[in-house]
């Protein structure tokens, strides 16, 4: 939930990246920790196994500065990917404002890609929202992968709602900053 | 696009809330104090946070509350309103206030958990009645701050600082 803190003059929202285990979704907020400016974003959280496995939120606070006498924030997200977290990722979607669902373009992904927007949009309904007009963008990650499923597949299988999405290879960069600045003015659309 | 649910803390409101904030860490001796939302955005705080990241604190004690609610459903509880993390030195108490916000108090060894637990629940009372006066103003006080020109300078800002 978007919190206008008139007094303190602050906006804060919540982005949240939603998607199957190693699609993507902590790498989309390394790039960014590492690439945007240093005065916009803070220190990047990460609880996580010793594997690295995300295993309950990776937390990057982002600042876009004063804005006509208002500080401007945005707290991006990821949900743990794994299936056996999937409670887990209920708990992280509280309050949440946006939302970006990474999709791992691997052909042998595509299943649990589905099964895994079916439990976003149950989450979402939960929620009392309906993802059809909430501020929703779709990454295509692994783009780069050389038998990556065609988008206009991907797009049939798993856009029937039209979002905006995005071509991406977040380990590259590609891709990143765009379904940032999409996700986070949609969210600001809807204040 | 379904106008999303936001919360507007008006300047009158933070000063009621950093009143019970203060009373509370005054009689509780605790060492500070935190009223987050349930996403983990920080509304308010006083005390000693010192070079404490609150920011990040809010983060993980939203994030922490909110997987408790995940226990208790699981258990078929409708809800776990309070947490207590102990520590070696300092220990934590969240309590959930009206479903939307974590008052957090943070306190050492010189202060009772009774105590706190007391305090922290009366000092709630209050806050909840804050929350309700806060929702009903809330969609009003909106349309005052988030014009069409700051989503515009908004736009330009998020253009500029993401670029590729």
């Amino acid at each position: 939930m978007a919190l206008i803190n008139v007094a303190a003059r602050e906006i804060q929202c919540k982005i949240v990246y939603y998607g199957t285990g190693f699609c993507g979704k902590t790498t989309n907020l390394q790039y960014i920790y590492r690439h945007a400016p240093k005065t916009a974003h803070g220190d990047m959280l990460s609880i996580a196994t010793e594997s690295e496995r995300t295993m309950f939120f990776d937390f990057l606070p982002i600042d876009l500065g004063t804005v006509h006498g208002f500080r401007v924030r945005f707290a991006l997200y990821t949900v743990p990917g794994q299936v056996l977290y999937e409670r887990t990722r209920v708990a992280v979607l509280n309050g949440v404002d946006g939302l970006v669902f990474v999709v791992d373009s691997s052909p042998e992904k595509l299943e649990e890609n589905f099964q895994n927007l079916i439990e976003l949009e149950t989450n979402v309904r939960k929620m009392g929202k309906d993802l059809g007009t909430f501020p929703f963008v779709i990454q295509w990650n692994k783009r780069d992968l050389p038998n990556a499923v065609p988008t206009a597949t991907l797009d049939r299988y798993l856009n029937r709602r039209r979002a905006p999405t995005f071509e991406a290879s977040a380990l590259t960069g590609d891709g990143v900053f765009p379904t940032l600045r999409t996700i986070c003015k949609a969210v600001m659309a809807g204040l | 696009m379904e106008q999303l649910t936001s919360l507007v803390v008006a300047e009158n409101e933070l000063g009621s809330i950093a009143r019970a904030l203060g009373r509370l860490t005054l009689e509780t001796s605790a060492t500070h104090a935190l009223l987050i939302d349930k996403s983990g955005q920080l509304i308010a705080a006083h005390g000693q946070q010192g070079q404490r990241d609150v920011i990040a604190l809010g983060a993980l004690l939203a994030g922490v509350f909110s997987s408790s609610r995940q226990v208790a459903e699981i258990l078929g509880e409708r809800d776990f309103h309070s947490i207590l993390q102990q520590g070696v030195h300092e220990s934590i108490f969240t309590l959930l206030i009206g479903d939307q916000w974590l008052l957090v108090v943070v306190f050492d060894k010189q202060t009772h958990v009774g105590l706190v637990k007391v305090l922290a629940r009366k000092a709630s009372e209050e806050l909840a009645r804050i929350l309700d006066r806060v929702r009903a103003g809330s969609a009003q006080a909106r349309d005052q701050v988030v014009s069409v020109q700051f989503r515009d300078s908004v736009s330009n800002t998020i253009d500029l600082l993401f670029q590729d």
